[in-house]
């Protein structure tokens, strides 16, 4: 009998953050302008010690405007999205789920799409759009997806499939009817892009978005045990003292909320919240206390890996990061597949 | 609360996280500068106010049709780099590439040092000038709509980057043409067309476009009348519509646009009107690529359609003649315009 | 009133030497005190009761097997929910160890009171001893990891049910009986007072109908709790139970011991079947079913509802 210690827990989240530690340094090494480690390392030294008038202007740009904000970016995307999705397969009780399931990315998208007709030369709107999207979203399907007065797994689903299909509808009639602009930008949208510039402050904008993320997935973690049990039934996790209405609803709000913290900035990257889940699983188990932290570097180092290919595969034309996990992720997902059927 | 005391761990972690994100970038990220420069201020077609250095050394185009400017211009010394669709002149080809116009390094184009980017709507992403703006290299955005803003978008970019005189000659010579071309046409009655980007589905222009703009001048009027810029048909609302004439645009993907004795075999086209009659024309693309050529499209497609007009004045313009038989005769492999 | 909660467990703490579990904590004379409860069920709130339970009145104490008999739809699994405390009555109390079941709260209730039902199919692969450790979800708090303890009272569990050898298996590997034995091993490591099983034996063949009942009273002997099972197994409830509440339609027809439930009329009457009531050697009644023949020569009984 091992049950999961503190000391496994760590130990795993320490492996696995060294691994991130490696795709990161990678990331930083590649890109279609040449510079060297040396020049990387020296570069990032300078800057943590205050020194910034010692590094070349071009470097500093390179570094600090161009690949750490990408890399930064695919952290947050990454594990925002595993934990979403590992979240939603507790909540559906179903291991299909992904984080799009329930229609955030399509009122997201929707978000976008209006944002992008009725101001085309703001990204930052559209980014804020699309959050708002998503988040009107996750009201209405929450409010759909309800039996008794209870978020029933059923109803949810059947409630996000419903809402994604309509919202899918609408914008496939808004491209095609809306007047004047082209909606060239959607394309890459839709396929997950990481390439979008954080704004004039940089610092107050991620910080702003893992302060999401930490609390967000922080609620997550606090029903971890509570999700073990339900996964095993939920009428025997009520009889065991888990307060299942409220976990249910913890779970949906915070899941939605990385969901569409991630494509808001990102657009809709496919597979990884889906498949994530199930790699940490297969290797560490179902034990969600460890899963959550598992998935949520998991999903960072996968989407950096996939980022930095992108980059790197058609140089210097850049795929967006989507086409990239989804080009993996189809094989990956077979494979999984018929390791369970075994 | 039980609750709580769980939560507060993660809490800590968050916070810490936020304060050392926000210190990590707190200096702004400065453009590549060899010394002090002495800059200036323009205006580019989306209305943005860039800074610019006065002496512009190196450019990188973003679009075909900005890179056939910059060499027409003369500024081809200057061009330091240019996307992979960028392929007239022949030279162009040659020159470093920094990936596709939708989805250009930013690296590779800083890589190069440009002293200014040349962008445009009709084919470049918001993302990508966004992301170059973040990293200080100034882009100039241009935003076609009309040949006018063509010619005047040409005298812009001529002089941010110096070179005002041959921008002049050259916007000069242009108008001249135009000028002469309205003459030519004044008394024929516009011919009422559609013009067909892609035949499948068949796709037309809007009124707001720089096609429809250039039909005009050539004499035509587009029968379509949408505000959406690359409008979707059925065959049933061309047949509604009634144009006298179909216009294609010569392109590598559709090598049998235009082709009449193809049309008179495929259905439904066979027995539109412009095909029984034969009036069908095709143009060069460069009618659909806003550069200096789009006047010789516009010039070659008025001969075509109003012939009569120009049969008393072959005497003395047999040069002109001759270049636009030609340039009627040219296909390239220029990319379409509508980015779907 | 239920305020004692986690910490009014004297000697929850310890663990004797043996598999048995320590003595509980309740200083009411009785464990399960269910007194005139009832329950009615209704479309919405408007509409009058479809269904109406009791009023029901029954007591059950230490190392006791009470059974829960009656027909189909005669209200045993809404009593089984009272008993849970996941229903609340609409008047009378059902109380374990001094508290109303429903007031409780839910992480206390699950300390006391253990409901073991048929499993759900598992989502994602699970080891036994995950499963049995998730009984011990109770004690402590919410996030947290299992201690020494817990794993102690999961073996022990393991040990009580007889599935130790079953630890390190998967549970979709595991045959029907040897499931239904690991669901049993969570629900004692809650270390119940009140263990209630719903139709437990549905799925066994007669072995292992027989073994489980023997089990259930055993570990009501050891461990001094009571344990209410809803079943319709006639004989078998009457051979292992210390006392039968009848249910007939949401009417309690009878409690008591089995000799005294067991009467040929009333149980005639309720089960709608020819039935015979004998004594076994043991002195527990035995039920069989009649020859018809016999029943058409003897016409005119009535019984008396108590």
């Amino acid at each position: 009998m091992r049950p999961l210690t503190p000391r496994r827990l760590l130990s795993v989240c320490a492996v696995l953050a060294g691994i991130l530690f490696v795709t990161v340094v990678l990331s930083l090494r590649l890109g279609a302008y040449s510079i060297s480690s040396g020049d990387i390392v020296m570069t990032l030294i300078n800057r943590v010690i205050g020194r910034t008038n010692q590094i070349p202007s071009e470097f500093n740009l390179v570094v600090f405007g161009l690949r750490l904000p990408r890399i930064a970016l695919g952290i947050l995307v990454g594990a925002s999205l595993s934990v979403a999705g590992a979240g939603f397969q507790a909540l559906l009780r179903n291991p299909l789920a992904d984080p799009y399931v329930l229609g955030v990315s399509s009122g997201a998208a929707l978000g976008a799409i209006l944002s992008l007709s009725l101001a085309p030369h703001s990204p930052l709107a559209m980014q804020g759009a699309a959050f708002l999207g998503a988040a009107g979203t996750i009201a209405a399907v929450y409010f759909l997806g309800r039996r008794g007065g209870q978020l029933d797994s059923s109803t949810l689903l059947l409630a996000g499939i419903i809402s994604a299909s309509f919202l899918s509808a609408i914008i496939s009639f808004l491209m095609t009817t809306l007047a004047g602009r082209d909606l060239r930008g959607m394309a890459f949208w839709l396929m997950g892009d990481l390439s979008s510039a954080p704004p004039a402050d940089p610092g107050r904008w991620f910080g702003w978005l893992f302060f999401v993320f930490f609390i967000a997935a922080g609620a997550i973690y606090t029903t971890a045990s509570d999700l073990n049990l339900i996964l095993t039934g939920e009428e025997e996790a009520r009889h065991l003292g888990v307060h299942v209405g409220r976990v249910k609803l913890v779970v949906y709000v915070s899941a939605s909320l990385l969901t569409g913290l991630a494509v808001s900035v990102s657009g809709s990257i496919g597979y990884v919240g889906l498949l994530v889940p199930h790699v940490i699983r297969m290797i560490f188990g179902s034990d969600y206390r460890l899963l959550i932290p598992a998935t949520a570097i998991g999903g960072a180092i996968a989407i950096v890996f996939a980022d930095t290919l992108a980059r790197m595969v058609v140089a210097p034309t850049e795929l967006p990061v989507g086409a990239m996990t989804a080009l993996a992720g189809a094989p990956v997902f077979i494979y999984l597949l018929r390791r369970r059927m075994r | 609360m039980q609750f709580r005391k769980s939560y507060t761990p993660i809490l800590f972690l968050a916070l810490t996280f936020t304060a050392t994100a926000a210190q990590a970038s707190q200096a702004p990220i400065a453009a590549p500068t060899a010394g002090p420069k002495s800059t200036a201020q323009f205006i580019d077609e989306l209305g943005r106010k860039v800074t610019v250095a006065t002496e512009v050394r190196r450019i990188v185009s973003l679009a075909p049709n900005l890179t056939e400017t910059v060499y027409a211009l003369g500024l081809q010394e200057r061009l330091a780099g240019d996307t992979d669709y960028c392929d007239y002149p022949k030279e162009a080809t040659a020159k470093p590439h920094v990936g596709g116009p939708m989805s250009p390094s930013v690296e590779a184009i800083v890589a190069l040092h440009p002293d200014l980017v040349l962008a445009t709507t009709s084919i470049n992403r918001i993302q990508t000038v966004a992301a170059l703006e973040h990293v200080g290299i100034p882009v100039y955005v241009s935003d076609p709509h009309s040949v006018e803003g063509l010619l005047a978008g040409i005298r812009k970019i001529a002089d941010i980057t110096g070179a005002s005189t041959s921008g002049k000659s050259i916007v000069d010579d242009l108008q001249a043409r135009l000028d002469s071309l309205h003459a030519a046409l004044n008394g024929s009655t516009s011919s009422r067309v559609l013009f067909i980007v892609w035949s499948s589905p068949l796709i037309s222009v809007g009124q707001g476009t720089f096609i429809a703009d250039a039909l005009k001048l050539a004499g035509a009027e587009s029968v379509v009348k949408s505000t959406k810029n690359w409008p979707e048909m059925s065959m049933e609302e061309v047949v509604r519509l009634r144009p006298e004439y179909l216009i294609f645009a010569r392109g590598h993907d559709d090598p049998d646009a235009g082709n009449l004795d193809v049309l008179r075999t495929r259905p439904v086209y066979r027995d539109l009107k412009p095909v029984r009659d034969g009036h069908v024309v095709s143009v060069s693309d460069s009618i659909d690529r806003p550069a200096p050529r789009m006047i010789d499209a516009i010039e070659a497609l008025a001969h075509q359609l109003h012939s009569a007009a120009f049969v008393t004045r072959q005497h003395d313009s047999g040069a002109r003649a001759e270049r636009s038989a030609s340039l009627a005769g040219t296909s390239g492999k220029e990319g379409c315009p509508c980015g779907l | 009133m239920s305020g004692a909660a986690d910490s009014a467990r004297p000697g929850a703490g310890s663990s004797s030497g043996s598999g048995s579990f320590p003595p509980g904590s309740g200083q009411n004379p009785a464990r399960v005190l269910v007194e005139q409860a009832t329950y009615a069920y209704a479309a919405t709130d408007r509409d009058a009761p479809e269904f109406t339970l009791g009023p029901i009145s029954f007591e059950g104490d230490r190392r006791e097997v009470i059974s829960i008999l009656g027909p189909n739809a005669s209200g045993k699994s809404t009593m089984l929910k009272l008993l849970a405390g996941v229903l609340k009555p609409l008047s009378g109390r059902v109380q374990i160890d001094g508290s109303d079941a429903s007031e409780l709260d839910p992480r206390v209730r699950a300390q006391r009171v253990a409901l073991v039902q048929q499993e759900s199919a598992l989502l994602f692969p699970l080891r036994v001893w995950e499963y049995v450790l998730q009984g011990r979800y109770p004690y402590g708090r919410r996030l947290r990891f299992q201690s020494a303890q817990d794993c102690r009272m999961a073996e022990n569990a393991l040990l009580q049910v007889g599935a130790d050898d079953l630890r390190d298996r998967w549970m979709e590997q595991l045959s029907g009986g040897e499931k239904q034995r690991v669901i049993l091993a969570r629900s004692l490591a809650q270390e119940p007072a009140l263990l209630l099983l719903d139709e437990p034996t549905q799925h066994l063949d007669i072995g292992g109908k027989v073994e489980l009942l023997r089990r259930l009273r055993r570990l009501a002997d050891e461990n001094r709790f009571t344990v209410i099972v809803v079943t319709h197994e006639l004989n078998l409830a009457a051979e292992f139970s210390d006392r039968i509440v009848l249910l007939h339609k949401g009417k309690c027809m009878r409690t008591g011991e089995p000799t005294e439930v067991y009467q040929r009329d009333l149980l005639e009457q309720v089960f709608q079947a020819p039935l015979e009531v004998h004594l076994s050697v043991t002195g527990k009644p035995r039920v069989l079913v009649r020859d018809p023949d016999i029943a058409a020569a003897r016409p005119g009984w009535t019984i008396d509802p108590n």
